[in-house]
């Protein structure tokens, strides 16, 4: 079998020349026309049509028979490439316990077009999916971004999937998929046509927590942060009280980066304490949206963060410095706060105890300026969506494979541990080429776990919080195995970051970035000058620059398309409602 | 002062500049000035051996200067065990082997054309433009993944091969260099009854060896250092050459646009003692390429060929 | 000139054509030798060429290549030259670049020069070796090693500064000292391996020439001037005007990486500028209508010149 992919890998080769000649001498006459002829010729060869003649084929389950064949392509993380199909040997991307239920179960055989190592969001993937759209050579699947998915669906490349969803979609997947609102539909409809099933990303993971080394708090003698004035208290302390007791000024109250958004180290926590809300829209009391980063409250948070770097409790340096470098400081205990995501006790708090057994982190609710509630901001999470190419044979087959893979991991013939994440390679569900979860499922794991624990009784569990809870045990148990995943309990730990995201839910706190279609015509002109204004803006400004210079990048982002994008964005949202 | 000892260093003077006979400032400052600059160059590549064999939990809080701390041959170890990092090591030595062989005689072809005078092959100019435009002008990504795709090479060797098989820089310098070859010995070789062809390979090349070791070494060092061609031409990362494969785990972190599940991933590929090892073995192959291509840099060839 | 008439000249014009047959006979080999290389520079740059219309149209990706995509005449060059930074930033690359482009050709020829005088050839060689290597970290590492290099508090550069009481100097994120860290550590990354056609030229030079130089009395410095440097001209004229052909890339793996927003005033370039534009939100028009517009500029440098060297020095550089 290898052998033969090789001689095949060789074997091209002695046709290129060949090639190489007929190609020129077809060109010889014009180059621009005959071009086009190598590519009829190859987009011929598309799968013959297989009839089917199964009554149960229409079920959200039901099996082809005989068996299909769908084409997609896909990102390979290295993740997967290691930590799954590097210990799962009997397994290879092609074909593992995925791939076998989809053929057997639903009578589906995947192919992959071509696979990239890397992240789907990575230049190589972006460039490789574009080159990909832009050759003609579309797979039946195709999984792509809101602009990539904006540009198919206006140039007639791909089926309207509004009936086929409502035919085919399980009641679990319709369920599942609709829990995040229907904002992940409304960027994949198009003049009223669903013209893709979004792979719905859940905006609640992204919440922001305020990440504090309690070991320092407790050392200092203060107590978790009510207000804003504690933060910038607590700030000043880590900076200024010596809490490693080394004797030295090197510590931080605060960890920045130069990306200064984002999910670790990032300001959106903090400015939200101010009730600012970069980067997103925000509906004003009028009804209109307006963007949340040219609003006064942007210009108070940032006075407030150059005071902090004026005092030193900010790294002057942060500016140069991308998250990698300043996990580095978290790890060598140089940083004692920082506003994240609920995953960052994982990484990079996780390095700070690999350095230091008695450092201890500790997820805290964000707070205001006066005590109340403060708004928790989310980004529109949703970025993947499964486009299906116009006359693909069975375009109904992507919506089976999510019914499927729903079934596998949260249905009632779940089988967690053998689907999604087995003890010895954890992240097997990547192996599926669609991915969709319940976006609330880590909350709910969190909230079973809770509830077991405060009855005392943890034999019910079952699924993902089963696993969870071991992990905690694990830690528990003061294990070296154990060491390693501290970070997991202090999610789903009695003290742990989840239980603050159940507390935000409970309390409504969210505020949903409402702008949620693909970028709109002046956006794609203009959104990249006017982020490249406002990031350079702010890092002057809290580098020390003036605080009148907000003003006038307010009037500079107006002028340079801000207004005519905030126009779109209203045009878009009066359409939307 | 004497006159006899003025008399004396003169002689010296006169007898050996330069030959290191007496005791000469000036070889000393210059090597220790170029000691000096190349220890500055060794500098980023210790950091990077010291990083992979240190403990992870010092790499991590960038504790590790220039010797490791912890000393461990864990990310070694890992590294040993990744398939993938090997395969792709294969590759791109199987790279070298076609591409760098197919450069030189490429650029040999056309460098020996084209160093001839217009009087005797008029269409040199025409020719050495046609080649020259190729170097200043490209359509872009998209058209030229188009036409290596409809040429049927996605997915195997020669697409990493062919595309860049006539390296024009390449020509331009060798055929320069071609130019200086004296013209008594190709005018002998033709009296002889020589052809072009046997002008070429019995003449012109091998008295060219040095400029021909330096097009191979940077024939190497542009196929072993390439990654994006790799990763857009190869549809299976089985095909991937090395620099590909590292290039996916030493990107920069970039939060904002990371998906759940890859910030989960995250925790566990940012092990930066295991790319350091990675990053490590896999320039070691094209830095000891350069040792070994020195020993055609040797003075008085030219006379030495002439000779045999 | 009229053909044709009487024999005279019948006689005359088939006799031109024997010579002239004999001369294609002649040079056929060559044609032969080219043919190869011919064959594949027209398939795989010739014919992707054809691509380069995309940068007058408003291109979609997923249209096709061959698709009805919208043409848009120079609105994709308008586009660029009316954004609010470019300006500055295509005065960032010719500001970084012009330095990079001169100091790239003066350090390796001095390294060659000094490198040639070392007598002891094992020290030369290991010099040789060792000064090629920063070449084979990739920026993304370097730029990692630089942070810390160069960091204004815990820095091996500073502190070396520190010693002769200079105050601290945030290399990367002051707009006064980018653009130098740029160049400076650009040169002390390629330098070494930049050395390596040079001291090529250099074996070339016939030992004989040093040994009478030698004779009559040269010193060292003589010798280089008189005999090593005009022994590397054609070299040095070459890769120079070649450069020239570079003066728009100012090099986006080093920049991408070591920039931050703090410095974009002087440190983004036209290709940071161009794949923030363009390749996020696939605008591959714009992009390869600034690609096209690079190589007009470098096509102008490098035929001026090309023709300047070949009327003032009668030396055609190809």
């Amino acid at each position: 079998m290898n052998e033969k992919k090789r001689q095949k890998y060789y074997a091209k080769g002695v046709t290129v020349a060949m090639a190489a000649v007929m190609l020129l001498s077809a060109c010889s006459g014009n180059d621009g026309g005959n071009n086009k002829e190598p590519a009829k010729t190859n987009s011929s060869d598309t799968n013959e049509g297989v009839t089917v003649g199964n009554s149960g084929v229409a079920e959200p389950l039901g099996k082809y028979d005989p068996p299909i064949e769908v084409t997609t392509v896909r990102s390979l993380s290295d993740v997967v490439e290691n930590n799954v199909l590097g210990v799962l040997k009997d397994e290879t991307l092609e074909d593992n316990r995925w791939s076998r239920v989809y053929e057997e179960q639903l009578g589906i055989k995947i192919k992959y077009n071509w696979v990239v190592k890397g992240s789907d969001n990575s230049d190589q993937y972006l460039q490789k999916m574009n080159v990909t759209l832009a050759s003609g050579d579309l797979p039946d699947m195709i999984p792509v971004n809101a602009i990539q998915l904006k540009q198919l669906a206006e140039s007639d490349q791909i089926e309207d999937m509004t009936e086929l969803y409502e035919k085919y979609a399980s009641p679990l997947t319709k369920d599942v998929l609709s829990q995040e609102g229907k904002s992940p539909f409304d960027a994949a409809t198009f003049n009223g046509k669903l013209m893709a099933i979004p792979q719905v990303d859940p905006s609640i993971e992204r919440s922001m927590f305020i990440w504090i080394r309690t070991d320092w708090l407790d050392k200092l003698g203060l107590q978790p942060p009510k207000t804003m004035s504690d933060v910038l208290s607590i700030s000043k302390a880590f900076t200024e009280d010596d809490p490693d007791g080394n004797g030295q000024k090197d510590t931080y109250g605060l960890g920045m980066t130069k990306g200064l958004w984002g999910g670790a180290m990032g300001l959106e926590g903090f400015m939200a304490g101010y009730k600012a809300y970069p980067n997103i829209w925000i509906e004003n009391e009028s009804g209109q949206l307006e963007f949340g980063s040219i609003q006064p409250e942007v210009k108070k948070a940032l006075q407030v963060i150059q005071d902090m770097v004026k005092q030193g409790q900010i790294d002057k340096e942060f500016g140069t410095k991308d998250g990698g470098k300043v996990a580095e400081q978290i790890a060598s205990s140089n940083i004692g706060m920082e506003y994240g995501e609920q995953w960052n006790s994982i990484w990079p708090l996780q390095l700070s105890k690999d350095n230091d057994k008695n450092a201890s982190w500790r997820a805290f609710p964000i707070v205001s300026e006066n005590g109340e509630t403060p708004k928790v901001p989310q980004k529109f999470s949703t970025t993947k969506f499964i486009a299906v190419r116009k006359g693909t044979e069975h375009p109904e087959a992507v919506i089976k494979l999510f019914n499927m893979h729903l079934e596998k991991n949260w249905g009632d013939t779940a089988e967690f541990d053998k689907y999604y994440a087995p003890k010895e390679a954890e992240s097997v569900w990547q192996l599926s080429p669609v991915t969709p979860a319940p976006p609330k499922k880590n909350l709910e794991a969190f909230r079973q776990i809770d509830a077991a624990r405060k009855a005392g009784d943890m034999s019910t569990l079952k699924g993902e919080a089963k696993t969870i809870q071991e992990k905690i045990d694990l830690y528990t148990s003061g294990s070296e195995e154990g060491f390693a995943v501290w970070g997991w309990e202090r999610i789903y730990g009695p003290e742990g970051s989840m239980g603050i995201t159940d507390q935000y839910d409970k309390n409504n706190q969210f505020l949903l970035d409402k702008f949620v279609s693909a970028p709109t015509p002046t956006m794609v002109e203009r959104k990249s000058t006017l982020e490249k204004m406002q990031n350079e803006v702010f890092i002057k400004i809290i580098l020390g620059q003036p605080i009148e210079e907000f003003d006038k990048f307010v009037t500079d982002w107006k002028k340079l398309g801000g207004d005519q994008i905030t126009q779109e964005v209203n045009d878009w949202y009066a359409s939307n409602k | 002062m004497s006159g006899n000892s003025t008399k004396s260093a003169s002689t010296v003077m006169y007898r050996s500049p330069g030959t290191g006979k007496r005791f000469d400032w000036f070889v000393v400052v210059n090597a220790t000035f170029l000691i000096v600059v190349a220890v500055l160059c060794v500098l980023p590549l210790l950091h990077i051996i010291a990083l992979s064999f240190s403990s992870s939990a010092a790499a991590s809080a960038g504790y590790v200067k220039l010797w490791p701390v912890d000393f461990t041959l864990a990310s070694y170890d890992f590294t040993a065990g990744r398939e993938g990092f090997w395969r792709s090591m294969v590759i791109s030595l199987e790279r070298i082997a076609i591409g760098t062989p197919l450069n030189l005689l490429l650029t040999i072809l056309v460098a020996y054309p084209l160093s001839k005078e217009t009087q005797h092959f008029r269409f040199r100019l025409v020719y050495a433009w046609i080649f020259f435009v190729t170097m200043l002008f490209n359509g872009g990504l998209i058209p030229w993944y188009v036409t290596i795709k409809q040429l049927g090479l996605l997915d195997s060797i020669w697409a990493l091969v062919l595309p860049g098989a006539v390296p024009v820089f390449s020509i331009v310098l060798l055929l320069n260099f071609f130019r200086e070859v004296p013209k008594e010995l190709e005018e002998s070789a033709i009296i002889d009854g020589a052809g072009q062809w046997t002008t070429l390979w019995r003449i012109y090349v091998p008295i060219s060896k040095p400029a021909i070791a330096t097009l191979a070494l940077f024939s190497m060092v542009e196929h072993w250092n390439s990654w994006f061609d790799g990763l857009i031409l190869m549809g299976n990362p089985v095909h991937y050459p090395l620099q590909s494969y590292i290039q996916t785990i030493v990107i920069q972190m970039n939060f904002g646009s990371m998906s759940r599940d890859e910030l989960l991933n995250l925790a566990l590929i940012s092990d930066r003692t295991l790319k350091a090892s990675q990053i490590f073995l896999g320039s070691l192959p094209i830095i000891a390429a350069y040792p070994f291509l020195q020993k055609y840099f040797v003075k008085g060839i030219v006379l030495g060929s002439v000779k045999g | 000139m009229h053909l044709g008439g009487s024999p005279l000249h019948f006689a005359q014009a088939s006799e031109e054509i024997t010579m002239r047959s004999a001369r294609t006979w002649r040079e056929l080999p060559f044609h032969l030798m080219i043919l190869p290389a011919l064959l594949l520079i027209a398939v795989f740059s010739y014919i992707p060429m054809a691509g380069i219309t995309i940068a007058f149209q408003k291109f979609i990706p997923a249209k096709g290549l061959f698709g009805q995509q919208k043409w848009v005449g120079w609105d994709n060059f308008s586009y660029v030259l009316e954004l609010p930074s470019f300006g500055q930033v295509l005065w960032n690359t010719l500001y970084i670049s012009s330095f990079k482009l001169v100091l790239g050709l003066l350090v390796p020829i001095i390294f060659a020069i000094l490198l040639n005088e070392l007598k002891n050839e094992t020290i030369k060689r290991s010099i040789q070796t060792t000064i090629y290597l920063p070449y084979f970290l990739s920026w993304v590492v370097l730029g990692g090693i630089l942070i810390d290099l160069l960091s204004p508090s815990g820095g091996i550069v500073n502190a070396l500064l520190k010693s002769f009481s200079i105050e601290p100097v945030f290399f990367l994120g002051d707009n006064k000292w980018f653009p130098a860290t740029l160049i400076v550590s650009d040169i002390w990354k390629s330098f070494g391996y930049g050395t390596i056609v040079y001291l090529a030229a250099i074996t070339g030079i016939d030992p004989g020439l040093y040994e009478a130089a030698t004779i009559d009395g040269a010193n060292r410095w003589k010798k280089a001037w008189h005999i090593t440097l005009p022994g590397m001209r054609m070299v040095i004229v070459l890769l120079s005007v070649l450069s020239l052909g570079q003066l728009l890339n100012a090099g986006f793996d080093q920049v991408f990486n070591l920039y931050s927003p703090q410095v974009y005033e002087s440190g983004d370039i036209l290709d940071t500028f161009v794949y923030r534009i363009g390749l996020l939100d696939a605008q591959y028009g714009v992009a390869t209508a600034v690609g096209f517009f690079k190589s007009i500029v470098s096509l102008v440098l490098i035929s001026g010149s090309y023709f300047l060297a070949y009327r003032f020095a009668k030396y055609r550089i190809f």
